[in-house]
């Protein structure tokens, strides 16, 4: 029983970090509507440039996660503004954007191994002996990641229900002629979605390199389809939907551990996906037109 | 002059099994137009599955573990393969084809190849796990004993008789009511579903098929090196499968041969006798990778149709003669008024 409570406390982390993750290709998704393939190569350039600057040019370590964080949503918009977009606009076939966007993982995650080689790494930060709140048991690090996430959400919340902006982004989800025809700017809306989008997949990126402690430039990828799975599960495009989704991908992965090797953790988010496909392909908060 | 003749052989082999993998593909993507972003894992599984039907049973005191080992006779295990590939197409498709949007099957896909990468390698008691699998029986060994190129010589002639076998089979495919199917839906899935079409069943078909035709490609590939390991068959391998069909043109065999020349032969090829940078040793296979990747995008932006486009079809049709386009409404050119008009 306590290795199962300790359980739920590890989901809790991990649902954070899936959190981050699912909501910025959500949003994404429900703004430009197709599906970024190269999501996980971001995860990768978030975690090195943050390693970039706290080990190598000495900044504080949480200096580095938020300049790792924008650097990531500055990529994620150039790569849109320079690539993607112009691809939209030129080749209106979905299946070109996923093959693009697929062909832009390889080159990201090569590019990334060029520089950084295929060796691991860790940030300079120190290793606290776990604190026991309860029944569960967190280390600062994950505490930090439970905070951040919580952080994130809550301003999410508020963006898409308070701002000009996320108002325009909801408005753009549901209908995107209505949107522009309302007047709407819907390229600079798009513009913003990008490095929103990436900025969470650079946080997102950062904890999950904190959370596994040594990691490699590409310990994101295998974490894509995961993120695809909460996605799905909360209904692809409903961003409030991709948070019930981690919470329940992060749960389900991590209690599976008190009864199966840990090795399969993504064997079990696999199989919430095919269920999940299977059984209620809208997801648990279905979009209208979007599945 | 025994190195050169048996180094042509290799080139000669590549070049049909790739044809192979990007003819599978081809009647996925260029017919059908189902994203299959992990083609390389129906390779592996063609591969793996005929390597522990043909091999003996495991020795233990090797180290070496893997399932079945039946011993079985090649042609018998080749076929064994092939199944094995095609069932997880079909399982697959199973999953992921009965949505309409084409994301989340390249979203299973994809998952699909994460996991049986992940399962496949960590796992060493299924195919030995990251060491992979070697030592495998290569058919025409009995045969082919006086010299160390008759083996490669014959297999080239096997392997290009069973890529002419499924290139004209693919060939009739297309020209078939069923490829007309697969192209219809590829275009409209809409418009066949009103025709009455199963289209589940035909894209269903089509994912098999590939499947299928893949596993062939992969259980010739283990037949002719006789060993395989998880880090033969990456995502960067199903890329140049993917940038094969894209550069030489979809829904077309004839492009998918000049796709495979070009990208799976010359370049990969070519690159291979860059020096290696001593200090950085993947250097240049992450250069490849970057420059596969980018030539997929760019074929995309540039020609997406490919080398050899996709020859538009042509119908036998009578040209339709527009009674009504003189004249004003309810009059024909003629004068008397027709019984259609009137009604109109």
């Amino acid at each position: 029983m306590t290795i199962f409570l300790l359980n739920i406390g590890f989901g809790l982390v991990t649902a954070s970090v899936l959190s981050l993750l699912s909501v910025g290709l959500s949003l994404q998704f429900g703004v430009t509507n197709f599906v970024n393939f190269a999501y996980g190569s971001y995860l990768g350039v978030g975690m090195m440039l943050a390693y970039t600057f706290s080990a190598t040019l000495h900044f504080p370590f949480w200096a580095a996660a938020a300049l790792g964080t924008i650097f990531t949503g500055v990529v994620s918009m150039v790569i849109a503004e320079g690539v993607l977009e112009p691809f939209a606009r030129r080749r209106k076939s979905l299946f070109y954007m996923l093959i693009v966007t697929f062909g832009l993982s390889l080159v990201l995650d090569n590019l990334l191994q060029i520089f950084y080689g295929v060796d691991f790494f860790q940030y300079p930060v120190a290793q606290s002996s776990p604190v026991t709140i309860g029944p569960f048991s967190f280390t600062n690090a994950q505490l930090e990641i439970i905070a951040i996430a919580v952080v994130a959400m809550v301003g999410v919340h508020l963006l898409l229900s308070r701002t000009r902006l996320g108002k325009a982004m909801r408005a753009m989800s549901d209908n995107m002629d209505l949107a522009r025809s309302s007047g709407i700017d819907t390229k600079n809306v798009t513009r913003w979605t990008w490095f929103i989008s990436g900025c969470l997949a650079g946080l997102g990126g950062i904890v999950l390199a904190l959370n596994i402690v040594s990691f490699q430039t590409n310990s994101g990828e295998t974490l894509l389809f995961v993120i695809f799975a909460a996605v799905i599960l909360g209904g692809i495009g409903q961003t409030y939907g991709a948070m019930l989704g981690a919470l329940v991908i992060g749960m389900v992965t991590e209690i599976s551990t008190s009864f199966i090797s840990s090795a399969y953790k993504q064997d079990i988010a696999f199989i919430v996906l095919v269920l999940m496909l299977l059984l209620r392909p809208q997801g648990l908060i279905p979009a209208k037109g979007k599945a | 002059m025994t190195l050169i003749l048996g180094y042509v052989a290799t080139l000669l082999v590549t070049f049909f099994t790739y044809n192979i993998f990007v003819i599978g593909l081809n009647i996925q993507f260029g017919y059908a137009g189902i994203l299959n972003f992990t083609v390389i894992t129906f390779m592996a599984f063609g591969a793996y599955f005929y390597a522990v039907f043909v091999m003996p049973h495991a020795d233990n005191s090797s180290q070496v573990f893997y399932i079945l080992g039946l011993h079985w006779p090649w042609p018998l295990a080749m076929l064994a393969g092939i199944v094995a590939s095609g069932a997880l197409g079909y399982l697959v498709g199973l999953i992921a084809l009965k949505r309409l949007r084409s994301d989340y099957l390249a979203i299973v896909t994809l998952a699909t190849g994460t996991l049986v990468y992940g399962l496949f390698g960590n796992n060493n008691k299924l195919f030995d796990g990251w060491s992979g699998l070697f030592n495998v029986n290569q058919p025409f060994q009995s045969v082919a004993t006086n010299h160390p190129n008759e083996f490669s010589w014959i297999f080239v002639v096997f392997s290009g008789v069973i890529m002419l076998v499924v290139w004209l089979f693919a060939n009739r495919l297309y020209a078939s009511p069923l490829g007309r199917s697969m192209r219809a839906i590829r275009e409209d899935q809409d418009v066949v579903d009103s025709f009455g079409k199963n289209s589940f069943k035909v894209r269903m078909l089509a994912m098999v098929i590939g499947s299928v035709i893949v596993g062939i490609g992969g259980v010739l590939t283990i037949q002719y090196i006789g060993a395989l390991s998880p880090a033969g068959w990456t995502t960067g391998e199903t890329f140049v499968v993917w940038a094969a069909l894209l550069v030489g043109g979809r829904a077309n065999n004839l492009g998918a041969i000049v796709g495979s020349l070009l990208v799976a032969v010359i370049f990969n090829e070519a690159t291979r006798y860059i020096p290696q940078v001593p200090s950085h040793p993947n250097l240049i296979p992450n250069l490849r990778n970057v420059i596969i990747g980018g030539l997929v995008i760019l074929s995309i932006w540039f020609r997406p149709q490919g080398v050899v486009p996709e020859k538009k079809a042509s119908f036998l049709e009578v040209p339709l003669v527009d009674k009504y386009a003189q004249g004003f409404p309810g009059e024909e050119p003629g004068g008397t008024l027709s019984p259609a008009a009137s009604e109109a």
